[in-house]
């Protein structure tokens, strides 16, 4: 068999090839890697034994438990209603929407957020919740699981949270109060 | 006709007056064309009614709007025969009336929008309303005896030998004479202004902080020292007053004016009905009259606009289902014309409408039945329906008694629409009727612009607001006044018995107690009912605005909104149509009492849950001294009590209650935030019959606790 040897061109050409295909491979890597460093913001707070979060972009504000006015005659999860920036917003306890029995210490916070349905409400929280990331690809495969308002998420270092979804949650209940109408 | 363009721009004003003071001769024609009215009055009416007309043609041809001048001209050749001789106006001259206004205004708009070349020449359109015209003398003789002869000049003059009428000397509002706000920038100010009256609030909070600093320095025993010091506090008390009354009237200006600009009375909405009422009855060959209560009462236009669609349907739903034939009425001993009565009241924020009829009634049955046929409900489901439910059939979609579709109604859309429109605006209607009686139809709706004055009551620890519309007077109980029954209390008032209502027990906040001698007894008044409402204390009077509540509490039927008092805190107005509402409160339920002394609003609340969804009735107190305070009237069968509160803390409550004879053996369970075995066998020490961890609690322990505690002391007693 007689060996051709290549010409410069052509060695030129197959060098450009597969410079090109290692720039190509390395750029599909980057683009995987960006995939899978899309993360999710959230507000993560203890409740009871386990960890809770809601998604940062819910979240308006964080205030003192101070100045609610208790509605008697409510459903049992109202714990009042409080004025915020010229609204009248009801006060939600958590555990109670939940089916939670309690905290492990008395709430102090009421967390601020949208419904998402437009409206605002206030959540009891025991401590003002820290700022962190989920990946983003936990959190869609954990809506697609998910059937109620909370969905099990696992952090990068595999700790369990429980992501409440607020807009499953109001739509899941009925609003008004013991005795309504 | 082309209508010079100079003066193009007071046409749009026009076409507005124009529409007002059509409305005005509407009403008056309605008014002629009814039984019973004086001489006088009828002269009253014809002299305004003759003034109207000519207004009109004498703006509209001061205007080159000759066609619209010429129509007027018309009315009053039509007018003239019976102003001579005063007399009920005959239905086909109203008839021919009501038909030249309505020609009238189509053109006068015409003319603002700009079309006025593409109407079409009047002549056709007047020599029409001239042949429907009854002939003068026999228009004359229609309405009653004659007792003058019309006048022949002007029933026959021909327009052109009418002079040019002369021009008014008030012209229509030049159309840039104002500004074009969008509803937007209004209500923003409205909200700024409310701010204020808040501000307002504040400073009189401040005041009363600096009295009590300048007392608190006078009981120092630094009298002298402090003197200075008081003095200045007094004079910045005194200016920080005169200041505060400043902003007031300030807020009072700038409220009237916003309101004068975004509101408009009801009757701009109602008297158009009028006009309605009379041509559907005359249609169906019935007799009808629109009674109006309560029409000056001003209200946001937008929410004028937004109603308008609904009582139109209610008024048309009347006329069309709800009166009988007049045949029909006399036989059934009512007078042969029906009566509908629209009544309007504002109490606080809410807005009370009422349609009635003095109509056959719904008649159930016939609902059921409907509603089966058309697949609304099942046989098993329109049997099973109470009198409510079947009368709730009523509001849904698709639902008619007509078998025929008329212009009228039968098409199933109707009073579905009517509730969908009032829960679009955050209101709520209901219906009641009784057969052979008549029907009403009550809207409730929330209204949210301006202050209105509130007295602020407080029962227990909580304040709560009502409006002051609804308090006819302030007593303080008196033994010789008051009847107590089995049952419940009734107050002697102006020679009534009216049922006391303990707001306490109403809001569940206590258990039921007849007045104790002197203490307060609201007299509150809605809908025609009254009740004695025995407060624990009267706060006095504040002017507050009053905002619609969150959805999650929007439905509980005891309140109508909130309002910010001066330190920032809201206070709940109570609603008096739920207060005089005859209740259960009377029945006395067997059920365990359970008492939550916690200064966590929220660990309260969450204590309740779990208690009440256990079969409790739960009453609450924030802190210690309060709940020694509810233990004096009231019983309990367990006492959850937070460890660690301020003042008084749990194992110091548990020592006072088994010093007391009626509570030395009551159950107690602690609950703390502690979770060590140092903790728990300090409580149990002090007296508890129970301990448990906030976090023991959050594991749903409580209410498995309750039950051994009280279980275990039951054996032993």
């Amino acid at each position: 068999m007689k060996v051709t040897p290549r010409t410069m061109e052509e060695a030129q050409e197959a060098e450009a090839r597969e410079l090109l295909e290692r720039r190509a491979s390395r750029l599909r890597e980057q683009g995987e890697a960006a995939v899978e460093e899309a993360v999710h913001w959230i507000a993560e707070f203890p409740l009871g034994e386990e960890r809770y979060a809601l998604s940062l972009e819910t979240l308006r504000a964080a205030l003192p438990l101070k100045m609610v006015s208790p509605v008697p005659l409510s459903a049992p999860h109202v714990v009042g209603v409080l004025r915020f920036q010229g609204q009248v917003l009801a006060a939600l306890s958590l555990a109670s929407l939940l089916g939670g029995h309690g905290w492990r210490q008395d709430p102090a916070v009421l967390l601020v957020v949208d419904r998402g349905d437009g409206e605002l409400c206030a959540l009891d929280c025991e401590a003002i919740p820290r700022p962190t990331t989920v990946p983003m690809s936990a959190v869609e495969a954990a809506r697609v699981r998910a059937e109620g308002p909370v969905m099990e998420v696992f952090t990068q270092d595999r700790q369990l949270i429980h992501l409440i979804d607020l807009k499953r949650l109001f739509a899941s209940r009925g609003t008004g109060g013991r005795h309504a109408r | 006709m082309p209508v010079d363009p100079l003066l193009q721009g007071l046409v749009a004003g026009f076409a507005v007056e124009a529409q007002e003071v059509v409305q005005k001769v509407t009403m008056d024609l309605l008014e002629l064309e009814r039984d019973g009215l004086e001489t006088d009055a009828l002269s009253k009416l014809y002299v305004r009614l003759g003034r109207h007309l000519h207004t009109l043609k004498g703006s509209a041809a001061s205007l080159g709007m000759q066609d619209l001048s010429d129509i007027a001209h018309k009315l009053e050749d039509a007018l003239a025969p019976l102003k001579a001789n005063p007399q009920k106006m005959p239905r086909p001259v109203v008839d021919v009336l009501l038909h030249g206004l309505d020609l009238f205004l189509l053109r006068a708009q015409a003319h603002a929008d700009g079309r006025g070349d593409a109407l079409p020449d009047p002549a056709a359109a007047l020599a029409q309303l001239v042949a429907d015209a009854p002939p003068p003398e026999e228009a004359a003789a229609m309405g009653g005896p004659a007792t003058a002869a019309p006048e022949p000049a002007a029933a026959t003059s021909p327009v052109a030998a009418e002079p040019a009428p002369l021009p008014t000397p008030e012209l229509p509002e030049s159309a840039d004479a104002g500004w074009r706000v969008s509803a937007r920038q209004v209500t923003s100010l409205m909200r700024e202004v409310e701010r204020l009256r808040e501000v307002r609030l504040r400073f009189e909070e401040r005041g009363r902080e600096l009295d009590r600093v300048a007392t608190l320095l006078a009981r120092q025993g630094l009298l002298a020292e402090t003197a200075e010091a008081r003095s200045l506090l007094a004079g910045t008390a005194r200016t920080l007053r005169t200041d505060g009354e400043e902003t007031g009237d300030i807020v009072e200006a700038l409220e009237e004016g916003l309101k004068a600009i975004t509101t408009r009375p009801v009757r701009t909405i109602l008297d158009p009905l009028q006009r309605m009422v009379r041509d559907l009855s005359r249609q169906l060959g019935k007799e009808a009259r629109l009674s109006v209560v309560g029409s000056e009462v001003s209200l946001d236009r937008r929410l004028l606009e937004k109603l308008q669609g609904a009582l139109v349907h209610l008024l048309r739903n009347a006329v069309d289902h709800g009166l009988e034939m007049p045949a029909e009425r006399e036989r059934a001993g009512k007078h042969h014309e029906g009566a509908l009565t629209m009544r309007v009241e504002q109490q606080g924020n809410l807005l009370y409408l009422e349609c009635a009829d003095d109509g056959a009634g719904i008649d159930l049955d016939k609902v059921r039945k409907v509603a089966e046929s058309r697949g609304l409900v099942t046989a098993e489901e329109a049997a099973r329906l109470n009198e409510n439910q079947a009368r709730d059939l009523i509001f849904r979609p698709g639902f008619s008694t007509r078998t025929d579709v008329t212009d009228t109604s039968g098409r199933g859309v109707g009073l579905d629409a009517v509730r969908a429109s009032v829960e679009s605006l955050q209101g709520r209607i209901e219906v009641a009727s009784t057969p052979g009686q008549g029907t009403r139809f009550m809207l409730t709706l929330p209204v949210d612009l301006g202050s209105s004055p509130v007295l602020v009551v407080r029962v227990l620890e909580q304040l709560v607001g009502l409006p002051m519309l609804a308090v006819e007077a302030t007593q303080l109980a008196r033994a010789d006044a008051l009847r107590l029954g089995k049952r419940r209390a009734h107050w002697e008032y102006q020679g009534q018995l009216l049922p006391v209502v303990d707001l306490g027990a109403r809001l569940g906040l206590r258990a039921l107690t007849p007045p104790a001698e002197g203490q307060p007894l609201l007299i509150v008044q809605s809908g025609g009912k009254r009740v004695a409402l025995a407060v624990d204390a009267v706060v006095g009077d504040r002017d507050l605005v009053i905002r619609p509540l969150p959805s999650e509490v929007r439905d509980v039927p005891a309140w109508q909104g909130a309002a910010t008092l001066s330190r920032g805190e809201l206070l709940l107005i109570c609603r008096p149509d739920w207060l005089v509402t005859d209740t259960a409160q009377a029945q006395v339920v067997a059920q365990r009492r359970a008492l939550v002394v916690d200064d966590s609003l929220t660990a309260r609340a969450l204590h309740r849950a779990m208690l009440e969804a256990g079969g409790f009735t739960v009453h609450l107190a924030a802190s210690g001294a309060r709940a020694l305070d509810r233990l004096q009237t009231d019983t309990y069968d367990v006492v959850i009590c937070d460890l660690d509160m301020e003042e008084m803390d749990g194992t110091q409550l548990i020592a006072k209650l088994r010093e007391r004879r009626e509570t030395a053996s009551l159950p107690v369970i602690l609950v703390s935030a502690h979770d060590s075995a140092a903790a728990r066998e300090r409580g149990l020490a002090a007296g508890a019959d129970g301990y448990l961890s906030k976090r023991e609690c959050a594991a749903g322990r409580l209410l498995a606790e309750v039950l051994d505690v009280m279980s275990r002391r039951g054996n032993r007693a």
